[in-house]
């Protein structure tokens, strides 16, 4: 029943996105490019991040330090 | 008539404050996605490391909201107090965003930047990350509300104007906030905070970096940063050459004024000057460089095009002032005497009814009906040629803020290949360029705000409102006595801030994790509560 309705809510916060996305594309071009854009800067900052941790971990950083340890 | 005396200081007042308050604008709009940024890959690596990131560089976002919101809040109350006849006139139109802003993107902004700031411990890191985006997207969302209001000073649409209450009615919202001025605006001024902020925070971390100091800290939080920068500012420049498109199909004037055309030329030959000297007088350039056939697809995106110059516009705006005229005469006919006969002339002229407020101050008495077959020309003159901006400041407020957009992406560019290849430390010389390069994104919004405004004169409302109608009929010595007041004023505030920033930006991240009444927690039984799970702070290596 838990998943029914997680399974539910999803795929009402998708139609909800694909609505946005159609409304936006259609009558605010600029708008959607900024949903879109600004997620991509974000995700990209991330990846980054993540890149970076995984550089220093493989010893590709000058930093001598052990990266503090995960949860 | 106002006092054209109390008008150019209530635009001095206007300015004034709107550039104090843009000096912290930008910072909070691209602060909050980066601090989002930061705090996304504390939820997805459960590194300590970019939960202190995040409060840090929190730390100073919170310096600036609050000094921000303070100086924000005196504008909305200008247009009330210094341009009546600019909130009578528009008001139905202008106050709708306004009011939005107000009341649903300020107080959400404001609601989620308390549990930001003091739902660490209380919140599930999750929550918290939800509360860290719901703030960036309010924040970002106050600045939507205020450009769509602005887009309709540049492009009025969704409204128009009714005789009978003598006033801009609001027609259509939908119109208002999908205006293709308000979207660009929109876009390139966010992107143009998230500039502001990438640059903020690799700028701080370049410094630490320069010092040795906090290495690990200074390094991921460039990292970030740069990465950040680099698609921000190149979407800033893709934006610009959107609105400058736009400029070009709704305000021509504007155009010109920031290329500096004086001349219509035969397309493709319009050509980008890169430097001039334009003299507002004569209305030619005392000296300048420039390169031909690069104008019309820069700013047309074709080969066709003609791109109109300052003399063709002139031409152009002459044969709308006398229409103008009618329709402002027929105007106050009908509304003295509601003739049918009045009304059908204003509709027929409508259009250009802006134009005809324009050549009110040349009239005899401001009475466009005293205006006679011997002074037409001479008036119908010189209300055209108050339809050109100021060309010297727009050619040069727009050529600084273009320049500094290109310094950004190299800058960026830079930054972001170092750092990924971690061979920062081996390039001393753009550390500090980082470091020096932190005011830059706000003075290049502040040559962007310039741009934008100036370059909508002489009206309040684009073709249809002149500023010297808009303001209030106060006393030069109330204004004076105001504008002196705002700028003692909002000075102290950008001391407070330059002092609190400089402070905490030298304390660094370690001070900060010493000082925050959370620090002793870290390794007490609190560990074990939402949001502190992460038993690394034991272990500050890092730092």
């Amino acid at each position: 029943m838990t998943n029914i309705i997680r399974i539910l809510a999803l795929a009402a916060v998708l139609a909800l996105a694909l609505m946005l996305a159609v409304v936006a594309g259609d009558f605010g071009p600029w708008y959607f490019a900024w949903l879109v854009g600004t997620t991509m800067i974000v995700l990209i900052s991330v990846a980054g991040a993540v890149l970076f941790e995984t550089q220093h971990a493989a010893g590709d950083t000058p930093y001598e330090h052990s990266a503090p340890t995960e949860t | 008539m106002i006092n054209p005396t109390v008008v150019d200081l209530s635009r001095l007042q206007f300015a004034l404050t709107a550039l104090y308050h843009f000096l912290f604008v930008p910072l909070t709009l691209g602060m909050t996605f980066i601090l989002a940024s930061m705090e996304t890959v504390y939820v997805i690596t459960g590194k300590q490391i970019y939960k202190d990131m995040t409060q840090f560089w929190g730390k100073l976002f919170g310096i600036n909201f609050a000094i921000g919101v303070a100086t924000g809040l005196t504008m909305e109350f200008e247009f009330g107090t210094n341009w009546s006849m600019y909130s009578h006139f528009v008001g139905d139109v202008f106050g709708t965003p306004l009011a939005i802003e107000g009341l649903m993107a300020f107080f959400m902004e404001s609601t989620f930047v308390g549990l930001m700031f003091f739902g660490w411990d209380r919140l599930s890191r999750g929550a918290h990350l939800a509360v860290t985006f719901l703030v960036a997207l309010g924040s970002n969302l106050s600045a939507l509300w205020i450009l769509i209001a602005n887009g309709f000073m540049q492009d009025p649409v969704g409204a128009s104007f009714d005789p009978k209450t003598m006033r801009m009615q609001f027609r259509s919202f939908g119109a208002l906030v999908f205006s293709p001025d308000a979207q660009a605006k929109f876009v390139h001024t966010t992107l143009a905070g998230f500039v502001t902020g990438a640059m903020f925070v690799m700028g701080v971390s370049a410094y630490y970096l320069l010092r040795k100091q906090h290495r690990e800290f200074a390094a991921r939080s460039f990292r970030m940063a740069a990465l950040f920068g680099i698609i921000s500012s190149l979407a800033v420049v893709t934006l610009g050459d959107a609105l400058g498109r736009l400029d070009f199909l709704v305000q021509p004037t504007k155009l010109a004024a920031m290329e500096g055309i004086w001349h219509t030329s035969k397309p493709p030959y319009a050509p980008w000057k890169i430097f001039a000297i334009p003299d507002d007088k004569t209305q030619k350039d005392l000296f300048n460089v420039s390169i031909p056939y690069v104008l019309t697809p820069l700013v047309a995106h074709d080969f066709t095009s003609p791109i109109p110059g300052v003399d063709a516009l002139e031409h152009s705006a002459r044969a709308k002032v006398i229409k103008g005229i009618k329709a402002v005469v027929a105007l106050k006919a009908y509304g003295t005497t509601r003739n049918p006969a009045a009304l059908a002339a204003f509709r027929a002229n409508e259009s250009d009814m802006g134009y005809g407020f324009l050549a009110q101050r040349y009239a005899p008495d401001q009475d466009l009906s005293k205006i006679t077959v011997q002074n037409l020309p001479s008036i119908v003159q010189k209300a055209a040629r108050d339809t050109i901006p100021n060309v010297f400041v727009e050619f040069w407020s727009f050529r600084l803020m273009v320049l500094l957009g290109f310094v950004f992406v190299v800058v960026f560019a830079f930054c972001a290949y170092y750092s990924l290849r971690n061979e920062l430390e081996k390039h001393p010389l753009l550390l500090k360029a980082a470091t020096w390069a932190i005011p830059l994104p706000v003075l290049a919004c502040e040559f962007g705000w310039i741009t934008a405004e100036n370059g909508r004169q002489p009206w309040t409302v684009f073709g249809w409102l002149p500023t010297f109608q808009s303001a209030s009929s106060h006393d030069v010595g109330y204004m004076v006595f105001s504008l002196v007041g705002f700028a003692f004023l909002y000075s102290l505030f950008i001391a407070a801030e330059l002092y609190l920033m400089f402070k905490f930006a030298r304390l660094g991240p370690v001070q900060h994790l010493t000082q925050t009444p959370h620090a002793p927690a870290f390794v007490q039984p609190a560990l074990g509560q939402p949001g502190f799970t992460d038993k690394s702070w034991a272990d500050n290596s890092w730092q």
